[in-house]
C-alpha cells in the first residue's frame, strides 16, 4: 500500500520525470514488478524493501504458503546438485540459509563419514559454501539460524552480501552454483545467469529452483485461487504485509516460462540444460552444465 | 535387430571421425543373409569378409559413438576448446573406470575420475543415475571392444557353432576379469528397478552380437529362443564367476585365470546345443504318438457317442 501511494504520488508531482529523461537516454526498458510496471533501478530498491520487511517471517510463511512443501523442493534440488567434499558452492539469494544447511549437512552426513580416508578428512576442510544475499536483513536472519543450528562456528559457511548481477567471485571458482526462489527477483534475469556462468568451473553444474507456470487445466485453475486469495491474506494475517506477497504472487505469473527459461539459460552458454517439474509445474528445477 | 541398426549408425559415423574401422563395417553389413537359417550349419559368410588391417584410435572414442546417445554427434575430441560436453562426460567416465577397482562403482569413483580429467567434480550430479551411468559406459565399452575383436579374428570359422559361442561369451567375460572383486556391486547396480530396461537392452546387444559373430541367420522364433538361451548361460556363467577363485595355470605363455568358470561354460552350451537336439527329437516323438493316438482316441470317442 506505502509503496504504492509513494510511487503515484512521486508520479503526479513529476518529481521523477528528470530522473526519467535522464534515465531514458541510458535505460529506455521497464521491467516488472509483479504485475506493475517500473523503471528499472526502482525494482531492485524496491524488491528490497520486500525483503526487508518479510525477513522475519520469511521461513514461517514458506511453510504456509507451501504447506511444508518447500522443504522437500529443497531436499530435491540438494540431491541433484550431489554435493561432494571439498566443493567450493555458492547459493545466491539464500539469505536465509535453507539451501546452505541443507548442502552443509549432506556433505557431513554419517554415511559419507563411515566411507571416508585419511584423504577425504583434508578435502572435507576445503568445502567453502558461500550464501550471498542482497538483502543483509536476510542474512542476518541466516546467521541467527546457522547459530541455532550448530553451525554458527563452521567455516564452511561464509555469509556474503552482494548483487547476483554483478557476483565479486572470481571467473571459474565455483563447482556449483544454486538460486533458490530468487531469480525472479532479479532485474536482469540475463545478467545473472551470465554471471553464474562467469563463476562456475568447468564441469560446474548450475540449478535453479523457480516457482513456475502450471499447464495442467483444472490445476492451474485451483493453483491461481490459491494464489491470488489466500496467499496474500495469509501474508496480511502472519506477516502484516499483504502488499509484499502480492508482489510474489504476481512475479511468479510474470516469469518466463519453463521452456523460455531453459532457452534463457542455454543462450547463456550452459550445455545439458533440463529443467523438472515438481507437483505439476508449481515448482520447476532447471539445471545446466558448464563446460 | 539392434545390431543392423547399430551397423547403419556406426559407419555413418565412423566416415565422419574417418575411423578406419568403418571399413570393416559396411562390408558386414552386405555379407549374403541370404545362407540357409540352419542351425548346426557353419556359416560361410564370415569367409565373405576380407580384413584389412585396421587402425584402432582408443576404444574410448568408438564407445562413446556405440552408446544409445548417437543423435547429433559432432565432430572428434580433437576440435578443442569445441569440446562437446557428451564427450567430456564419456572422458569422465572412462577415467572413473581406473578408480573402480579400489573405490567400487560409486561417487568416489566418479569424483576421482573428474578430478583426474580436470573437470569439476559436480559433472557427477550431471549423470542421470549416477553409478548407473558408470556401469552401464563400462557395458557399451565392452561390447565395442568385442566387436573390434570379432571383426579381427578369422580364426572363429574354424570352430563349430557351440565352440564360437563358448568362446565368444568367454571373451566377452575375461573383459570383466579385472573388476570382477567389485562385478557383484555392478551387478546390483544394474538389477535396480530405475536401471534394469537399460541394462537389459544392453544384454540383448551383447547376445545378438554373439548369435551374429556366430554366423546365426535364423528369422523366425528359433531368433528369440536363441538369444534367451545364451542370455540364460551368458547370466548363469557370470555368476559363477564371481565365486571362483579357481588358480590360474601356465598356458603356453600367458597365465589363464577362471579355469573352473570356462569349463563351466563349455558344458552350459554344450548340453543347450544338444537340447536343441533333444527338442527336435521330441518333437518327431510326439508328433509319431499323436499320429498313432490319434486313431484309437477318435475311434474311442466314436464308441462313446454310439454307444
Amino acid at each position: 500500500m506505502a509503496l504504492r501511494s509513494i510511487y503515484r504520488g512521486l508520479k503526479k508531482n513529476n518529481l521523477l520525470s528528470p530522473l526519467c529523461n535522464s534515465c531514458s537516454h541510458l535505460h529506455s526498458h521497464s521491467t516488472s514488478f509483479g504485475y506493475k510496471e517500473v523503471r528499472e533501478e526502482e525494482k531492485s530498491q524496491m524488491v528490497g524493501n520486500v525483503f526487508t520487511s518479510v525477513a522475519s517471517s520469511y521461513d514461517l510463511m514458506n511453510d504456509l504458503m507451501s504447506g511444508g512443501l518447500h522443504r522437500l523442493w529443497k531436499e530435491r534440488l540438494v540431491s541433484k546438485l550431489n554435493p561432494f567434499p571439498g566443493m567450493k558452492h555458492l547459493d545466491v539469494a539464500g539469505g536465509t540459509g535453507d539451501v546452505a544447511f541443507r548442502i552443509l549437512e549432506s556433505i557431513n552426513n554419517v554415511g559419507r563419514r563411515a566411507m571416508r580416508d585419511i584423504h577425504d578428512d583434508n578435502v572435507l576442510d576445503e568445502t567453502q559454501i558461500f550464501v550471498c544475499d542482497i538483502n543483509p536483513n536476510m542474512l542476518n536472519v541466516g546467521k541467527k539460524r546457522a547459530q541455532e543450528r550448530g553451525f554458527g562456528d563452521n567455516k564452511s559457511l561464509v555469509w556474503v552480501e552482494g548483487d547476483a548481477e554483478a557476483l565479486k567471485f572470481e571467473d571459474g571458482s565455483m563447482d556449483g552454483y544454486t538460486i533458490a526462489f530468487g531469480i525472479r527477483n532479479v532485474t536482469h534475469i540475463e545478467k545473472a545467469l551470465a554471471e553464474a556462468h562467469r563463476v562456475l568451473k568447468r564441469g560446474g553444474r548450475f540449478l535453479c529452483l523457480e516457482l513456475s507456470h502450471v499447464e495442467l487445466p483444472i490445476f492451474k485453475d485451483l493453483y491461481d485461487y490459491y494464489s491470488f486469495s489466500v496467499i496474500p491474506a495469509l501474508g496480511e494475517l502472519v506477516a502484516g504485509d499483504r502488499e509484499s506477497y502480492q508482489y510474489l504472487v504476481e512475479s511468479v505469473r510474470r516469469f518466463p516460462s519453463q521452456e523460455k527459461f531453459a532457452k534463457m539459460i542455454a543462450e547463456a552458454g550452459f550445455d545439458k540444460v533440463e529443467y523438472e517439474n515438481l507437483v505439476g509445474g508449481v515448482v520447476a528445477i532447471h539445471s545446466g552444465l558448464k563446460f | 535387430m539392434y545390431r543392423s541398426a547399430a551397423r547403419r549408425i556406426l559407419p555413418a559415423v565412423c566416415r565422419r571421425t574417418g575411423h578406419f574401422r568403418s571399413k570393416a563395417s559396411p562390408v558386414r553389413f552386405s555379407a549374403p543373409i541370404i545362407h540357409p537359417a540352419a542351425f548346426s550349419e557353419a556359416a560361410a559368410s564370415e569367409n565373405a569378409r576380407n580384413h584389412k588391417p585396421n587402425n584402432f584410435e582408443a576404444s574410448r572414442i568408438s564407445s562413446s559413438s556405440s552408446s544409445s546417445s548417437n543423435e547429433g554427434r559432432k565432430p572428434r575430441v580433437t576440435d578443442r576448446p569445441k569440446a562437446h560436453w557428451q564427450e567430456e562426460q564419456a572422458r569422465v567416465l572412462q577415467a572413473s573406470l581406473r578408480h573402480v577397482i579400489s573405490l567400487g562403482w560409486s561417487d568416489a569413483a566418479m569424483i576421482a575420475g573428474a578430478r583426474e580429467v580436470g573437470v569439476s567434480p559436480s559433472i557427477v550430479g550431471s549423470f542421470p543415475r549416477k553409478e548407473a551411468a558408470l556401469v552401464e559406459f563400462f557395458m557399451d565399452d565392452c561390447l565395442q571392444r568385442l566387436i573390434d575383436i570379432i571383426d579381427l579374428k578369422e580364426d572363429l570359422t574354424n570352430l563349430i557353432p557351440s565352440n564360437r559361442v563358448a568362446k565368444l561369451v568367454r571373451i566377452r567375460l575375461e573383459m570383466q576379469a579385472p573388476y570382477i572383486s567389485k562385478w557383484p556391486q555392478a551387478l546390483s547396480i544394474q538389477a535396480q528397478p530405475s536401471n534394469i530396461a537399460t541394462s537389459f537392452k544392453q544384454r540383448a546387444m551383447l547376445v545378438d552380437e554373439i548369435w551374429h559373430a556366430a554366423g546365426d541367420e535364423s528369422t523366425d522364433i528359433d531368433w528369440y529362443v536363441k538369444r534367451t538361451v545364451l542370455g540364460g548361460i551368458y547370466s548363469t556363467t557370470e555368476i559363477y564367476m564371481l565365486t571362483d577363485t579357481s588358480p590360474g595355470f601356465v598356458h603356453s605363455l600367458s597365465v589363464v585365470d577362471f579355469r573352473d568358470t570356462w569349463a563351466f561354460l563349455d558344458e552350459r552350451v554344450r548340453e543347450a546345443f544338444d537340447l536343441k537336439k533333444t527338442v527336435q527329437e521330441a518333437k518327431y516323438l510326439a508328433e509319431a504318438v499323436g499320429a498313432g493316438m490319434g486313431g484309437s482316441v477318435q475311434g474311442f470317442v466314436n464308441n462313446l457317442f454310439k454307444g
